[in-house]
């Protein structure tokens, strides 16, 4: 049983929403996040992205398929999960998941489907028999290399981009709208909610993208562009200012307005969250990041490639620690104070093994990187070497193709 | 208050056991039973109205059938003055709905209030009462105040369900179906009175039905028939001459964290500052 | 329009599976769902018979125990409901009819349960210090040696 201090309503000592919530919108914050950079490249014509960009729609991609698995292994009936769909309530937010959901992974999957299309008609071609047999599915058994439809591919790209980020962004725009709408908890209650959100989830999306361009340009050999890192910074630091602002704000403006939840508030803080909020979010996450990231923005033209490297995965990897941090703090944190306003309970400890438990949430970070492996291996994330204009040009340059689009063996 | 107000409310007091023995099931056998006792005791009409309450049938009555839900719109009425912290209503709640360990869907808070400080307590829901306690500040007045689910009219918990699960009967009880709830919690989260919990057993939402098994019979809640010093009350709007009705209409009622507008049907008489 | 031929399809393949969605979704949908809101009417009617009722009220009670009905209407205990100390009709008599044994708690726990005096009952509700109100230990069924539980006053 928690321990409580002060008074709690006896139903409230119970931590219903779990690790696994917490983890839900920290995935769906890296497919919005990876989003967001790959439309900076397909929708705004960003070039300092394009190394990136089919890196970050896969990441996108590969973290959508797994984002409804931790809401599915937190409900009480996961079989009824499909009830959201069938009967929803619209005056819910929750009911919006299906559909936002659904989409979403439409949109996705066809803009994935149209960037991907010249390998999938190449590795047709290339392949014999059951794996034939499969790419051919997959290009639906139309095989136009033309310059013409490849202009209409890049036509269609930006269309499903235009619409995508606004569905990305409204995928997880809607999570901080489920709390954030709850006048009954006062941690969770503020418009400022789905804006610190989404925010929040462009850092840890640029910041993944960031640590993962690292590792896949080692994996795959080749260099990393530094307009490329350069601009990636720029916009983690641009992300993390707005976010950690918004964070702080919400909290200056209770403590200024000492309306009758912040005497609980500030003792939730200082007592159950000290580590999490202050040491992980704000100085961790927060404050650390801000003065490497300002060192890589400002001084960007005096930096070694290798110095800016480093500062920006370090910040990177920092970023991703305060954006789950802030996750943790916003969903526990919430149900740690009882809605009588005099009490808090013990801190929450999650299972190891379980439904819910530590494990699980690990084997669900893990996952998207193991989908990404995979896509890697039938679809190739980078571009082979040489342009990704005309077919049957790259067709001739076959050669180069096969050390630079797979992944090598570790 | 009249203490008859605690037995179910039928229109003749004689016709209370008949009810009652309509009320108590579809077994045979002790239908059979309670008939000789009502016989024993005497008097045609009692005969007469139990003999139509049970000719009737134990089958329940449906919607449309006997019993109508646009003809009531229940509203409950506590006066905190009067509770004695005993806990029959947690108890018999939790016998009469299986209520599982460590939830409540009804309970006590007793509040002990000076002017520098005020302490709340409630140990498990106040179901094996209270004990004495000692406070550390100088304690001018104390109370003990009973809730459970408001049942609110403009209720976020109906807001928040993503399904369809929870919801409001005509009649005015606020529901939660248990074979569609797919047991997210939201509805947890929204509830700011902290009435809802999710059940261990079934992992799906619960919370105080106003005992709606008991109430479309013609019954009281539980809680109203246990509480011994006429603390709870329930009543109907829609019934003319109703008690619970006047003191909403008259006297001056107080609802809990009224500023969230979420329109209780809870009402309490001599409600304190310090409660939330 | 000959090179567009692959957005067809691809549009073709997106239109059968919504249109496969939108079929399967309108059989999985509740005959009632939706008859007076968003939710399952026919769990109204669950609800009225998810249980049989436990409590019965006192009335009940009197049929079969008339002279401790008639002495508690009496005395001071007359607004205690009998299932308040004995157990709920549905644990006394059960719906075949049997009779049990109800459980009943006859020592000075159940009777301080609502007057021991502590913080918070009504000044002028009768409760008691027990050490002080009785001679000798509080110990088993203490309370019951001077008062009658049906009427209590001594």
């Amino acid at each position: 049983m928690p321990e409580i201090t002060g008074y709690a309503f006896p139903n409230d000592v119970h931590v219903t929403w779990s690790l696994m919530i917490v983890m839900y919108p920290y995935i769906t914050g890296f497919v919005a996040g990876s989003f967001i950079v790959t439309s900076l490249y397909h929708l705004f014509d960003r070039q300092e992205f394009k190394p990136v960009a089919r890196l970050a729609m896969a990441t996108s991609f590969a973290f959508l398929l797994v984002a409804s698995l931790p809401l599915q292994l937190h409900l009480g009936q996961p079989q009824r999960g499909p009830f959201v769909i069938v009967t929803p309530h619209f005056t819910s937010a929750m009911a919006g998941f299906g559909i936002l959901y659904s989409f979403y992974l439409m949109v996705l999957v066809l803009e994935v489907w149209f960037v991907w299309r010249q390998e999938i008609i190449d590795r047709a071609r290339r392949s014999r028999g059951l794996l034939r047999a499969f790419y051919a599915v997959l290009a639906l058994g139309t095989y136009d290399q033309s310059p013409e439809a490849v202009e209409i591919d890049h036509r269609a790209i930006k269309i499903l981009a235009g619409i995508g980020l606004p569905a990305a962004c409204m995928l997880h725009g809607y999570v901080g709208f489920i709390f954030g709408a709850i006048k009954a908890n006062p941690w969770w209650s503020t418009p400022l909610m789905p804006v610190i959100f989404l925010l929040s989830a462009a850092v840890s999306g640029i910041a993944l993208l960031i640590v993962l361009y690292q590792v896949f340009a080692r994996i795959n050999r080749r260099p990393v562009v530094a307009t490329c890192m350069s601009a990636l910074a720029s916009w983690l630091w641009f992300f993390l200012i707005l976010t950690i602002t918004l964070e702080l704000l919400e909290l200056i403006v209770m403590a200024y307005e000492k309306s009758e939840s912040w005497l609980i508030i500030s003792q939730l803080l200082t007592t159950r969250l000290e580590f999490s909020y202050v040491t992980m979010q704000m100085i961790v996450g927060g404050l650390i990041p801000l003065i490497l990231l300002a060192v890589v923005v400002l001084m960007n033209r005096y930096l070694h490639d290798r110095v800016r490297n480093t500062l920006a995965t370090a910040a990177a990897l920092l970023c991703l620690l305060q954006v789950f941090s802030m996750r943790w703090n916003i969903v526990i944190g919430g149900q740690l104070l009882s809605k009588s306003l005099r009490g808090l309970r013990s801190p929450y400890e999650p299972e190891i093994f379980g439904r819910e438990g530590v494990l699980m949430a690990i084997a669900l970070f893990v996952a998207p990187f193991v989908i990404l492996w995979v896509f890697d291996r039938v679809l190739g994330i980078e571009e082979p070497a040489g342009d990704e204009t005309s077919g049957p040009a790259r067709a001739a340059g076959a050669g180069g193709e096969g050390a630079a689009g797979g992944v090598h063996p570790a | 208050m009249d203490p008859k107000i605690d037995e179910p409310h039928v229109s003749a007091p004689e016709a209370a056991p008949a009810s009652a023995a309509a009320a108590t099931g579809p077994g045979s056998t002790r239908r059979d039973f309670l008939s000789l006792a009502i016989r024993l005791s005497g008097g045609a009409m009692v005969l007469v109205a139990g003999g139509s309450a049970l000719g009737g049938g134990a089958a329940p009555k449906a919607p449309g059938e006997a019993y109508d839900w646009e003809e009531h719109l229940y509203a409950y009425l506590i006066d905190t003055d009067k509770c004695i912290g005993c806990g029959s209503c947690v108890r018999a709640c939790k016998t009469e709905n299986q209520v599982p360990d460590g939830f409540v869907r009804t309970w006590i808070e007793r509040y002990v209030v000076g002017m520098e400080d005020s302490h709340v307590d409630s140990p498990n829901g106040g179901i094996d009462g209270f004990p004495p306690l000692q406070v550390g500040f100088i304690a001018t007045k104390s109370f003990f105040v009973p809730k459970m689910c408001n049942h609110c009219r403009a209720t976020p918990c109906i807001q928040v369900c993503p399904v369809g699960a929870s919801y409001r009967t005509k009649d005015g009880a606020v529901m939660v179906d248990g074979d569609r709830c797919i047991g997210c919690g939201y509805c947890v989260q929204a509830c700011p009175y902290g009435s809802r919990f999710i059940h261990p057993a079934t992992h799906t939402a619960s919370k105080c039905t106003w005992c709606y098994h008991r109430i479309t019979k013609g019954l009281k809640p539980a809680c109203v028939t246990v509480c011994p010093t006429g603390t709870r009350q329930f009543g109907d709007l829609k019934r003319e001459g109703d008690p619970v009705r006047h003191a909403i209409e008259h006297d001056h009622v107080a609802i809990m964290q009224g500023h969230l507008l979420t329109e209780p049907q809870c009402f309490y008489l001599h409600l304190d500052k310090e409660v939330r | 329009m000959e090179h567009a031929r692959h957005v067809f399809r691809v549009a073709f393949v997106l239109v059968v599976v919504l249109a496969v969605v939108s079929l399967a979704r309108g059989f999985l949908v509740p005959k009632s769902y939706g008859l007076y809101g968003p939710y399952r009417y026919d769990n109204v009617k669950e609800q009225m018979n998810a249980r049989t009722p436990a409590y019965a009220g006192a009335g009940a009670c009197g049929e079969c125990h008339a002279d401790e009905f008639k002495k508690r209407a009496a005395g001071s205990h007359k607004t205690v409901n009998c299932e308040v100390c004995h157990a709920a009709l549905a644990l006394h008599v059960k719906e075949d009819g049997t009779v049990v044994a109800p459980p009943v708690d006859r020592s000075f726990t159940l009777c301080a349960r609502c007057h021991r005096k502590i913080i918070g009952r009504p000044v002028k509700f009768p409760q008691v210090v027990l050490e002080q109100h009785v001679e000798g230990p509080v110990e088993g069924k203490v309370c019951l040696q001077c008062h009658d539980p049906h009427s209590p006053k001594p």
